[in-house]
């Protein structure tokens, strides 16, 4: 074999490869094409197969030509590849179009009841000052839920608290969570933090604002030096958390008879803002809570010296809250259980 | 309490606007619920008198009236109403005129005859609910004068709480006001002009029990013509909610609101008189048997319990809640005794519990009365039947108990209510303040005891001399009886408004788990699962407790109570429906589940946690559950996917999520079978433990059995229910999880199909493939099911995906094969599965 033979055949393997390279169709031919010309045992092999051949002078130049060619065709190669892969993508991407404005695949999505939720918010709030959460019994004795926060039996004072009674003798449904505040105040040592949430009952026919079963939290603060300054304070910071910064609140007496002083606790009305609307009885406050400072019989009942010790309790409705916050204007949607209500709270 | 400003003006000055006065009240601690205005309704409403009345030329049941309207032309007028006769005055709604309910007074042609107005009944202006009749007007009423003018009102409507008996009277009002205004409290002037026979003469009062009834005032008024009182009279009184009934009854009631003094007036004829002539009255209990008809016409059975007002024939009425038929004071009545007593609070109430009479007049007693409130309603009720009704008043008054007490004496240490109230008044301030409301005081000199603690268990505390300002309450102020009582009204009295807010600074208690945390927890990733949490009444109906009591054994989770005990059931329930404490959430799912299909939400997946309750001897138990319920669509259908039917899968599927949260094994469904609230057929117990073997979940799951839904009458036609005692649901937080490390060598998976007869439970075949795995068996999940050819009738064969692994080392093909090998050949030996290659 001569040298110029060689270099002639490599040249012409060079001009065929790029022959077929312009007519190669698709990436595929031209995966295979590379294989045939390339490869192992691709043509090019072939060719410098001969190249034992030669005198030993001759060897280094042919494989500078070979290697010259070698660039060539894979730079080709590569080149081709790069317009025939993109020309493919496009065309995969084109087939592949769908209508990107069909809605898509519902997930379902679940709901919190707006109560606990409510309540739950409540705690969270309240869990930033310190309190903490204590659970009460539903059922309790009378001497729990009334005697022992100063309402004793047959108090005109009881008329605010229609009463379910049980089978149980001495027992009843307790109708608010305020007797929690002696299990507080028997179970802890001052300084007490605690927020009391829970179911309570009345005998009381359901109406739009009223419900035989409904939710409460009560919250009870006691220590050396806790003022009714403090509760104000305190009521202050939790209508801004649950209502919105900024928002005005009043400071009125109301009645209960654990506490003495007694409060009202009034945030302005979140639907006119204070001029006076429907929603507010037009009086452009809205009634969140009651409170007071702990009636010094309750102290001493819950086992504290009413000397040594004081503090507040307060206490509200979460459906109450709810129904500020998100205007809902009946009270049964929260025990109706329609999805079409609760599906809105998620 | 219904406050009409004419009455209230009479007693102190109001120069506020309405809205004004009601907002200062309000922040006083007398909440203005509403505010009424009588008479904006009566724009062109005028008082005529009545010409002429003549029978309609073409209708019947129609008059044609003349009225004279003090100017112009007399108006004819046509009316229906058969209480008109010539001379009489009565308000007249002239053409313009829009009446309550916006009812527009036109000149209208009735039966061919022209009508220019309309004549108006109490009803028709909204004055009362009489509507029979035109309402007549006293014969002095100023002619053409306008209605408004003469009647119209703004009344407040007052919340007077349940301690401030003393403010349930325009007096106790006006006191109010005085002390916000600085103005002075006017008492009407109160004499009587008793020029009659001396009563002694006349009444005899005997108290059996001084304790039921402290103190007995008695008046007589002989000679009294009863009938309508003055027009004036009734406007005030339906102006403060009280029913006009004849002059006598209206001058007790008026004294009631105007004092806030509940009297009594008897029929002085219908008393059994003495051996001397006199009307004698025992005040004393009822004894069994004795019955009474009351005012309302019902004869009533009396016992012990009721203190009555009777005489030596029987009782004549229920002491404080409501009087005899028999000697009710009548057109009839030749004269009357007037009864102003002291009743025992808490007997009254009792009694007026009892016959559920409970009026305008118990609440007042309920409350407490003043002591010398006895005497100055007597006098006022006699001034005023004297007045309205004539007659003459007997001198003098029966008076058992004529001593007035001494006023109540209560000390408090001004340091120690600032510091209850946060507040630096000092003294002077703080005995400034109380002047306001009539509160005398003086700095004690020598070392007194202080109240803290009245009612069953008293407590006092010394003070040192000079620590201590004595206070001297007003007699009407029953409410205020200790130191926080007097803290109170200074801080009331001052302005709450006044007490500065202070964010809390007092030392800060230690942390203490919270009982939400794991309830918490668990709520959000079952909502965040597609599931709508709802709550549900605790108290349900018999029906439901009957139907809905699960016979399989409660079996609670670590730490959760058991439920045990019987119904706990409601002595006085508002309605059936809602009377017995629940035992279980199923029932109360199914209801929410088919009352929703009744709205035409079928799809529905629910959850609840919410509580069992019940009762052991005198004791009771609370527990707290789970309960889930599915029907309808899990998925409901989408133009990508097809609709999916919920199906017990995924109730496992939230439990198992469940599982995941509380950081518990894979739960383990057992077959149920005998549980009538579920589908024999469909139905598991269900138990998921943490690695130390308490069980973390524990309950049942299944389809509801389908006679109990046809006895429901369920829309929904298969209902999926769980109810799991969790762990955590009473208290306590979720473990953190323990992470474990990522394996080094890459695990190998091989699927392994097994041919087993139905009777074989996927569980039994899952756990004998785990026993016999091997220690590099990490996992077997059931990844596929077929039934069909070639297997037979009674056959599927269930696939598993196998995980193969180990921590320290790659697990090889061989000793994976052998491990096959190995379960392959207990499978066969033990539950008589075929392996297929
Ligand atoms: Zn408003």
């Amino acid at each position: 074999m001569e040298l110029a033979q060689l270099t002639q055949d490599l040249e012409t393997l060079a001009a065929e490869t790029a022959t077929a390279l312009a007519g190669a169709p698709d990436v595929a031919s031209l995966d295979a094409l590379e294989v045939d010309v390339l490869g192992k045992k691709g043509r090019l092999t072939g060719v410098l197969r001969g190249i034992g051949a030669l005198p030993v002078d001759d060897r280094p130049k042919v494989g500078a030509v070979a290697n010259r060619v070698r660039a060539g065709i894979e730079a080709e190669i590569a080149e081709r590849r790069a317009v025939l892969g993109s020309a493919e993508l496009d065309a995969r991407l084109a087939a592949e179009t769908i209508d990107v404005t069909m809605p898509g695949r519902p997930f379902r999505h679940g709901s919190l009841h707006p109560s606990i939720e409510s309540m739950f918010e409540i705690a969270r709030i309240f869990g930033q000052f310190g309190f903490v959460v204590h659970e009460s019994p539903e059922i309790e004795d009378d001497l729990t839920n009334f005697q022992d926060l100063n309402i004793p039996p047959d108090h005109p004072a009881r008329d605010l608290w229609d009463t379910l009674y049980v089978d149980i003798p001495g027992h009843l449904l307790r109708t608010h969570t305020s007797p929690g505040q002696l299990h507080v105040m028997r179970t802890m040592q001052p300084p007490i933090r605690a927020l009391l949430p829970g179911r309570c009952f009345r005998y009381e026919a359901i109406d739009a604002s009223h419900g035989s079963e409904f939710f409460q939290v009560e919250g009870i603060m006691v220590d050396e030096g806790t003022t009714m300054g403090d509760l104000r304070g305190l009521l202050d910071e939790f209508a801004h958390a649950m209502f919105g910064a900024g928002k005005r609140t009043r400071f009125r007496p109301g009645y209960y008879p654990f506490t003495e002083p007694s409060v009202a606790f009034d945030v302005e009305c979140l639907v006119c803002g204070g001029p006076g609307c429907p929603a507010c009885g037009r009086s452009g406050w809205m009634t969140i809570l009651g409170a007071g400072m702990i009636h010094p019989v309750v102290l001493r009942r819950g086992g504290l010296d009413p000397e040594r010790y004081q503090g507040f309790a307060f206490g509200m409705g979460p459906e109450r809250i709810s129904m500020l916050r998100h205007r809902i204007t009946d009270l049964r949607l929260f025990l109706e259980n329609d999805v079409r209500f609760l599906g809105q709270f998620r | 309490m219904r406050v009409p400003l004419s009455w209230l003006r009479e007693f102190v000055d109001v120069d506020l606007a309405p809205e004004d006065l009601a907002a200062r009240l309000t922040l006083l601690g007398m909440e203005v619920k509403g505010i009424e205005r009588r008479g904006t309704d009566w724009a062109n409403v005028v008082v005529g008198e009545l010409l002429a009345v003549e029978k309609h030329p073409n209708a019947d049941r129609l008059s044609l009236t003349r009225v004279n309207m003090g100017s112009g032309e007399p108006l004819e007028i046509v009316c229906g109403a058969t209480n008109i006769a010539v001379g009489q005055r009565v308000p007249v709604a002239l053409p313009g005129a829009v009446l309550p309910g916006n009812r527009r007074i036109e000149r209208t042609e009735k039966m061919g005859v022209v009508s220019n107005g309309m004549l108006c009944s109490g009803d028709e202006l909204g004055l009362n609910a009489d509507a029979d009749g035109i309402l007549i007007l006293a014969p002095e009423t100023p002619l053409g004068a306008k209605l408004a003018d003469l009647y119209g009102d703004v009344v407040l409507d007052v919340d007077v709480k349940p301690n401030r008996g003393d403010a349930l009277s325009i007096l106790g009002i006006a006191r109010e006001v005085a002390a916000l205004t600085g103005g002075t409290v006017r008492m009407p002037a109160i004499e009587v002009a008793d020029t009659g026979e001396p009563i002694e003469g006349r009444l005899t009062v005997r108290v059996d029990d001084e304790r039921l009834c402290p103190r007995f005032v008695g008046r007589w008024v002989d000679g009294v013509t009863v009938r309508p009182s003055p027009d004036w009279v009734q406007m005030r009184l339906l102006a403060a909610g009280i029913r006009p009934i004849s002059n006598v009854v209206d001058a007790s009631n008026y004294v009631m609101v105007e004092l806030g003094k509940p009297i009594h007036t008897f029929d002085a004829a219908a008393v059994a008189r003495d051996g001397s002539g006199r009307a004698g009255i025992v005040v004393r209990p009822a004894a069994a048997g004795e019955r009474l008809e009351t005012l309302d016409h019902v004869d009533r059975a009396l016992d012990p319990e009721a203190l009555l007002i009777a005489d030596a024939n029987g009782p004549l009425g229920i002491a404080g809640v409501m009087g005899g038929a028999a000697s009710e004071v009548s057109n009839a009545t030749p004269a009357v005794i007037v009864e102003s007593a002291i009743f025992d609070p808490v007997s009254i109430r009792r009694t007026a519990f009892r016959f559920a009479l409970r009026s305008e007049a118990s609440l007042r007693f309920e409350k407490g009365q003043e002591f010398r409130l006895a005497r100055v309603g007597a006098d006022r009720t006699a001034q005023l039947i004297l007045a309205w009704a004539g007659g003459s008043v007997a001198r003098g008054a029966v008076d058992t108990h004529p001593e007035e007490p001494t006023p109540r004496r209560v000390a408090f240490r001004p340091a120690r209510v600032d510091r209850l109230l946060g507040t630096s008044l000092g003294v002077d301030a703080q005995r400034a303040v109380l002047e306001r409301v009539g509160i005398e005081t003086e700095v004690s000199a020598g070392p007194i005891g202080v109240a803290i603690a009245a009612g069953p268990t008293p407590e006092s505390v010394p003070a040192g001399a000079g620590h201590a300002v004595l206070a001297t309450i007003p007699t009407w102020r029953r409410d205020i009886e200790i130191e926080a009582d007097l803290a109170e009204e200074i801080a009331r009295i001052h302005g709450y408004e006044e007490v500065p807010p202070r964010r809390p600074s007092t030392q800060m208690p230690a942390w203490r788990e919270t009982p939400l945390a794991a309830r918490d927890a668990l709520r959000g990733a079952l909502a965040g699962a597609g599931l709508t949490e709802v709550v549900s009444y605790a108290l349900v109906s018999a029906r439901m407790i009957e139907a809905f009591a699960w016979t399989v054994d409660d079996r609670p989770a670590a730490g959760e109570a058991a439920r045990e005990g019987a119904p706990v059931t409601v002595t006085n329930p508002l309605s059936m429906d809602h009377s017995i404490l629940r035992q279980s959430l199923v029932g109360s799912l199914v209801e929410v589940v088919d009352t929703n299909a009744r709205h035409g939400q079928t799809d529905l997946a629910i959850f609840e946690v919410g509580k069992g309750y019940g009762r052991v001897g005198d004791d009771s138990r609370e527990w707290w559950r789970l309960g889930l319920a599915f029907a309808g669509a899990m998925e409901p259908p989408a133009w990508n996917r097809p609709r999916r039917e919920a199906d017990i899968e995924d109730a496992k599927g939230a439990i198992e999520l469940v599982a995941g949260l509380l950081g518990s094994g894979v739960p383990k469904y057992t077959p149920l079978g005998d549980e009538p609230i579920l589908h024999p057929g469909r139905s598991a117990s269900v138990e998921s433990r943490f690695a130390d073997g308490s069980l973390a979940i524990a309950g049942v799951v299944g389809e509801l059995h389908p006679r109990l839904a046809e006895a429901w009458d369920l829309r929904a036609h298969r209902v999926v229910v769980a109810e799991l005692s969790v762990a955590g649901l009473a208290g306590g937080s979720l473990t953190p999880e323990r992470s474990v490390p990522l394996p080094r060598f890459q695990p190998i998976e091989r699927d392994l199909t097994v041919d087993v007869p139905d009777r074989v439970a996927a569980a039994a075949v899952t756990d004998a493939v785990s026993a016999a795995g091997g220690s590099a068996l990490e996992d077997t999940t059931l990844v596929g099911t077929y039934r069909g050819h070639p297997l037979g009738p009674d056959e599927r064969s269930l696939t598993f995906r196998l995980r193969f692994g180990a921590p320290d080392r790659a697990v090889g093909e061989a000793e994976i094969d052998a491990a096959i090998g190995t379960i392959s050949d207990a499978l066969r030996e033990n539950i008589g599965a075929r392996i297929r290659s």
